[in-house]
């Protein structure tokens, strides 16, 4: 309920400026449209990499180019909740009588990342129209799951330097590795890489749950049982909850910048 | 031009102050390298591209990421704000030129932070394994222009620069205006993707284009993947966008100069 008044306030307030957030949009736009060539270019230039064309590609720079921006419209106060410590908000925060992540949820919500999201998404389409598949309900709702999956990533990597922030009060550019580290990765075929990085990004962190692992059932290739690839995406939904965790005992140790 | 002088050595000396940002920087335009690398290794192991060999590109990415403060267009610190907020008032009631006041402010900047970047940089590029170390250069005489192209780089970017103050300036959007100008240096100019990735037609456009200089050329020549010739040619046309550029900034800024209107009091 609280929740709707703080979209509608952020609604509202876009709609003030409404110039700048169109401009904002825009240049987001050609941004990620940019990126998109460079997959495109670099399929041009090589056919394919590790028995992955173009398409299949462009179906996983769909899946991270729509969970990004999502993350980033509806869950960026946790991006920018540094400099909630820095400014001293946090204290205001916790006097109030409604959960902290509540708040955190309302602080920001940038709607000029509707762009991206269109672009991810039509992506995908093109993507998963040029893509031979035989479909399945099963397949349907593993794609479906990887989304979600690739949201429930985002979230997490996104909290974790939340957390983090607690203790170092500066937005550390370093976070920026693992937030747009595995969005630059999560664009190709996560297994091109060499082994410690593959591990690092399956095991640690689960971008090849919603990139790798997942295309390899709906396309039906692998070596592993394909059971194991389809419940890939649910397991790397349950990266969230760690950095839940960690962000919760991180608070209790918050100290206020004073102000 | 003495004034200007004071602006620069501030701004170099302020930058330097920061250090644990540049130590946190490196690690990750380290870690962006790293993977930069293996992803393009990845592909040039399915087919081989003329005139770029994978020592070229070794060089060409690491050189990318310990220049990455030279080749990445960014906007003068405070200058977005100052413009937003109206701060900027200062700047016009001084008796200087605003472009070069902002101009030796942000060159100041940037090479303080290409400075305390660049060389550990260098460094843990050299001593890392040998199939993915940064090779040396092709030649003496290649490094001397690597060396001569990077200045001329550094000039450009923050000419390039203005151009974004500019339109920041005219719109009083620095994030929009910001994007639109990375988005098109990016491309263009090599970072988001090698140039000899790039279909050949595409190459030859973009080999006039100022965009390339900032960035795509002096990796180019310190690995020998241009000839003597070319490089000194390029390195020639590099000069004239500089100050064309440079030109086009004045001109611009100070249309706009005219016309400002100062947010707040």
């Amino acid at each position: 309920m609280l929740y709707r008044k703080y979209l509608k306030m952020h609604i509202k307030s876009s709609f003030e400026y409404r110039l700048n957030t169109l401009f904002i949009a825009f240049s987001q736009t050609l941004i990620t449209i940019g990126e998109l060539l460079v997959v495109y270019l670099m399929f041009q230039r090589f056919d394919s990499v590790g028995n992955w064309g173009f398409y299949e590609a462009l179906l996983m720079f769909g899946i991270v180019m729509t969970a990004f921006p999502i993350v980033e419209c509806f869950f960026r106060g946790y991006d920018e909740f540094a400099s909630l410590v820095k400014s001293g908000e946090v204290d205001r925060f916790l006097v109030r009588p409604v959960s902290i992540h509540y708040q955190i949820l309302g602080s920001k919500i940038e709607l000029s990342k509707i762009g991206r999201i269109l672009v991810g998404i039509i992506s995908s389409v093109i993507a998963i129209a040029n893509l031979h598949i035989s479909w399945s309900i099963s397949k349907v709702i593993v794609l479906i799951a990887s989304y979600i999956c690739g949201i429930c990533f985002v979230l997490g990597v996104f909290v974790i330097g939340a957390g983090i922030s607690i203790y170092t009060i500066e937005n550390l550019e370093f976070v920026n590795i693992f937030t747009y580290g595995s969005k630059q990765l999560a664009n190709y075929p996560i297994n091109i890489y060499n082994k410690w990085l593959t591990r690092l990004f399956t095991f640690v962190l689960p971008v090849a749950c919603f990139n790798y692992l997942p295309l390899s059932y709906i396309m039906e290739i692998g070596s592993m049982p394909s059971w194991l690839y389809a419940i890939s995406p649910l397991l790397g939904m349950l990266f969230v909850i760690p950095c839940f965790l960690f962000f919760n005992l991180s608070l209790k140790k918050y100290q206020s910048t004073g102000t | 031009m003495k004034s200007y002088l004071g602006i620069f050595k501030m701004q170099f000396k302020s930058e330097l102050q920061y250090r644990g940002k540049a130590i946190s920087g490196v690690a990750t335009q380290f870690f962006w390298g790293l993977l930069k690398i293996y992803l393009y290794l990845a592909f040039m192991s399915t087919a081989t591209v003329t005139g770029f060999t994978i020592s070229q590109m070794l060089s060409y990415i690491w050189l990318g990421q310990a220049f990455f403060a030279v080749s990445y267009i960014n906007l003068p610190k405070n200058s977005a704000k100052e413009i937003v907020q109206g701060d900027v008032c200062y700047k016009f009631v001084k008796p200087l030129n605003l472009y070069n006041q902002w101009y030796f402010e942000y060159f100041g900047e940037k090479l303080a932070s290409t400075i305390l970047r660049c060389f550990p940089l260098i460094i843990i590029a050299t001593i890392m394994p040998a199939s993915i170390a940064l090779q040396a250069p092709a030649g003496t005489i290649y490094f001397l222009l690597f060396f001569v192209s990077l200045i001329i780089s550094l000039f450009l970017s923050v000419a390039i620069s203005m151009l974004a103050v500019y339109l920041t300036l005219k719109t009083l959007m620095p994030k929009g205006a910001l994007g639109i100008v990375n988005v098109v240096t990016g491309l263009l100019g090599g970072s988001y993707i090698p140039l000899p990735f790039m279909p050949q037609s595409v190459q030859n456009v973009l080999n006039y284009l100022p965009f390339r200089y900032i960035s795509d050329l002096p990796f180019r020549i310190y690995s020998g993947s241009l000839d003597i010739k070319t490089s000194l040619i390029q390195i020639g046309l590099s000069l004239a966008w500089l100050l064309l550029l440079v030109l086009i900034g004045k001109l611009v800024m100070h249309s706009a100069l005219k016309k400002t209107i100062v947010q707040g009091g």
